[in-house]
């Protein structure tokens, strides 16, 4: 590894510690804004004011807002992240059961997403204007303005209820029955990925689009190079930049994404976590969710510029 | 003295009534029951705790119901006592209440179930600061054990509702050792006597139970095991339920019953029956406009409880007068029409009351969709009459606390979920310390003395017209506004027989079976 790339490393992890902090207290704040109490919650439909009071105080609840924040992040940065207020159980063990259902779609959708923009991309930038370009292109724009969640909807309608193909709701463990997880992981990624797919096919056709017409690329013409080694070996290396930043960005957004879509196939993942925890203002299940998942999103920038500097060795001289 | 068998009289009155529903209490089959299999049961809530004294949603009983027996057991139909873990009980005198209980019951930990470990639940049910159903045993003075298989509970003042309220969380008992052992552990990892023992616990994913190989009962349970996945999301529930990868789901809306009756037809069996549930609307009364009976009557000439019915409903639940359904035992069927749709009358009320412009009331409820559909149809039939609400919604437990207990807001559309006794009702909505009584302003003195009759005459006859004073006053002094009875909307697969709806609405599990 280059000492360019040993430095981007160090950049980036250094940047782990403000992201979170920055992350998770702005999650914190804004569930404060959310009307409700966990310990009415607790307390049940037939509670008087001083159970509730008596709860608050137990969960801490009582103690002004900084401490409450301050205590869970003294204990998160330590590797605790403490205890669900509803159910009393360890939040990181919760959370790291439900993540892989969740990995298992988000990195499924990711796959299709860019195994079939790839050549879905390449074939709009290389018939610019053509019959192939605009249906491609509409498509793809179909695909950015309808919501994945309506997607899944329909997709289980099709092929779950009406074909019976797939399942409609549940997770298996990958570990357990690989073959079961897939099957079961199909419908929601595909709904999941159908933003992506329109995204990372848009983004590639213009990117290539620009290269193909690039001075360079008519020299290489000029030098009398085949058409498919210019858009292979040239053209496709040039947008490998671009492309990689787009995936990155489908990636994040797609993880953000579960939240709806575990609802749907009523996945038991950290998506469906967040949302149930959320309604009853968990808020340390909320928090650890998102320490989880913004941990992943740091690694996944991470790796990206890592990537970076072996497409591109320029980035090492900069 | 009263027995089991005098509670039972009086209540045979339910045929032919409205609530004497086909399906109401009866097995759909009448087969001999296969044994074997695992149901699998689309859950949408999460359990609030798995042990009956300490949790407080009443979506929990469907999973309380297969872990625990209940000391005493009701009728599906008609909510009339029978036996449970007590095969019979008396009160030799008012103030005395003697349970036998059924021998040869053992908890899932192996311990004897006997009026040791009832005693010492009782008492825990009564002292435990985490106790969610204190407020409903207050009577109990001391408990007695008189015998291994009787036990004595001496009372402070009569209270005949104790038998029912015994039916419900206070009397699902509990191992006594596991509780001790266990503690705040016991919520999770519960130990009852019921047809099945609690094998997993996957927070808001999957709850797992197994048959209890040695249930007193020896013909229950037929199935292996039940497996209850959590899912929240209704529609996806019934997808799940439909596509056959579930068997069974329960509390569906009505606007659901259509589209199981148009995706699953011959795929699923869907049962829609009447339960003591209704939509009301509370009232603060402790504080103005609301404090005046005619503003408040005004409203329950406003409300247009048919339209309600057939717009948030789909027409499937029974327009309501006061908290007991039309046909229940304890209703009176003289008022049945006492408030009808009126905008004119109600709007005369309003002046009367010097509101001649209309009057502005703060109108709470909860933020769900169908709640806010419904909050719309209220507020629709109000305005024709001049009353301008002013909606504030949120989470349930939040505007719930708010209204009740800060005393925030005129009014609250809740849903009402019924209590096994209807002296149950009248306490905790209009009794001076009732719960559900916002304003905690004190009934009018005729509907005290009649809670104190409700609660202390034996006879179901005298008791019948003890309810009908509560609901006539309750009416009179328009202490709230009763919308409408909701129906219990279940879907299963063909297959899964041996159903009985109850009038709670709260489906039991224990009696089924899986047909081939």
């Amino acid at each position: 590894m280059s000492r360019r790339t040993l430095k981007v490393v160090g950049w980036r992890l250094l940047q782990v510690v403000p992201v979170i902090v920055l992350a998770t207290f702005a999650v914190f704040g804004l569930l404060q804004l959310v009307p409700g109490d966990p310990a009415a919650v607790i307390a049940g439909e037939t509670a008087t004011a001083e159970r509730i009071a008596q709860i608050r105080e137990m969960l801490g609840l009582d103690l002004p807002l900084w401490q409450q924040y301050a205590q869970w992040l003294g204990g998160a940065v330590q590797g605790d992240l403490s205890t669900s207020l509803i159910t009393g159980l360890p939040v990181l063990d919760e959370v790291l059961r439900r993540l892989p259902n969740t990995l298992l779609i988000v990195f499924y959708a990711l796959l299709l997403a860019v195994g079939i923009s790839l050549p879905l991309g390449i074939l709009a930038a290389t018939h610019v204007d053509g019959r192939v370009d605009r249906f491609v292109t509409s498509i793809a724009s179909l695909g950015i303005t309808v919501p994945n969640f309506w997607v899944g909807m329909i997709l289980v309608g099709l092929f779950a209820l009406q074909f019976g193909w797939f399942p409609t709701t549940g997770a298996v463990s990958i570990t357990e029955d690989p073959g079961r997880a897939l099957w079961h992981a199909t419908l929601p990624a595909i709904a999941l990925a159908s933003s992506g797919i329109a995204e990372i096919t848009r983004q590639l056709r213009s990117a290539l689009i620009e290269v193909l017409s690039s001075q360079y690329v008519r020299t290489l013409h000029a030098k009398g190079l085949s058409q498919s080694l210019i858009l292979w070996k040239h053209g496709l290396k040039n947008v490998s930049l671009t492309l990689l930043t787009v995936i990155g960005l489908v990636f994040n957004r797609t993880l953000g994404a579960t939240v709806a879509i575990e609802a749907v196939f009523a996945i038991p993942g950290t998506g469906s976590l967040v949302v149930a925890s959320a309604t009853n203002k968990d808020f340390p299940v909320v928090q650890g969710v998102v320490f989880i998942l913004v941990m992943i999103v740091i690694l996944c920038n991470l790796l990206i510029d890592i990537l970076y500097s072996i497409l591109d060795p320029r980035m090492n001289k900069q | 003295m009263i027995t089991r068998r005098h509670a039972l009289l009086g209540l045979g009155a339910l045929a032919g009534s409205p609530l004497a529903h086909p399906l109401l209490g009866q097995p759909a089959f009448g087969q001999t029951a296969k044994k074997g299999g695992t149901l699998k049961i689309a859950a949408p809530f999460n359990p609030s705790t798995l042990d009956p004294l300490t949790g407080g949603t009443g979506s929990d009983h469907m999973l309380l119901y297969p872990l625990f027996d209940t000391l005493v057991d009701f009728e599906p139909a008609t909510l009339a006592a029978r036996p449970g873990l007590a095969t019979s009980w008396t009160f030799p005198d008012p103030k005395t209440l003697v349970f036998t209980l059924r021998e040869n019951v053992r908890f899932h930990d192996g311990e004897p179930f006997d009026a040791a470990a009832v005693k010492a639940h009782l008492e825990r049910a009564k002292t435990d600061p985490r106790s969610a159903v204190k407020s409903e045993l207050q009577s109990i003075e001391t408990i007695e054990v008189l015998a291994p298989n009787k036990v004595a509970l001496h009372l402070s003042r009569p209270d005949t509702a104790l038998p029912l309220i015994l039916a419900d969380r206070a009397g699902m008992i509990a191992s006594p050792k596991a509780v001790a052992e266990r503690g705040r552990r016991h919520d999770r990892e519960p130990v009852g006597t019921g047809p099945f023992k609690l094998e997993k616990w996957n927070d808001n994913d999957v709850v797992t139970m197994v048959r209890n190989p040695d249930y007193w009962d020896k013909d229950l349970p037929h199935l292996d095991g039940l497996t209850f996945r959590i899912i929240t999301d209704l529609n996806t529930a019934l997808r799940s339920v439909i596509a056959g990868e579930n068997q069974f789901t329960y509390r569906l809306n009505p606007q659901q019953k259509v589209v199981a009756d148009r995706m699953g037809a011959g795929k699923v069996v869907v049962s829609s029956t009447p339960t003591i549930a209704d939509y009301h609307l509370l009232f603060n009364y402790g504080k103005g406009p609301l404090d005046d009976v005619r503003v408040r009557q005004a409203i329950n000439f406003a409300l247009d409880r048919d339209g309600f019915n057939r717009a948030a409903l789909m027409g499937l639940g029974v327009p309501a007068q006061t908290m007991l359904p039309p046909g229940y035992w304890a209703h009176d069927p003289a008022l049945d029409n006492y408030y009808t749709h009126d905008p004119d009358k109600a709007r005369a009320l309003l002046k009367e009351a010097g509101h001649a412009d209309g009057v502005d009331i703060q109108f709470f409820g909860y933020s769900d969709q169908a709640s806010q559909q419904r909050h719309e149809i209220i507020m629709e039939q109000l305005r024709q009459a001049g009353i301008r609400a002013q909606m504030t919604v949120g989470s349930s437990a939040d505007m719930y606390q708010r209204f009740i207990v800060r005393g925030e807001g005129d009014m609250l559309l809740a849903l009402w979920t019924g209590r096994p006794d209807p002296s149950q009702a009248f306490a905790l909505v209009y009794g001076a310390n009732g719960f559900n009584n916002a304003g905690k302003v004190p009934p009018p003195p005729e509907m005290a003395q009649a809670q104190i009759e409700a609660q202390s005459v034996e006879d179901p006859a005298q008791r019948k017209v003890a309810f009908a004073k509560l609901e006539k006053a309750a009416l009179e002094f328009a202490l709230s506004g009763e919308l409408a009875f909701v129906p219990a909307i279940e879907i299963h697969a063909p297959n899964v027989r041996g159903y009985v709806p109850n009038l709670l609405g709260k489906p039991k599990f224990n009696t089924l079976y899986l047909a081939d």
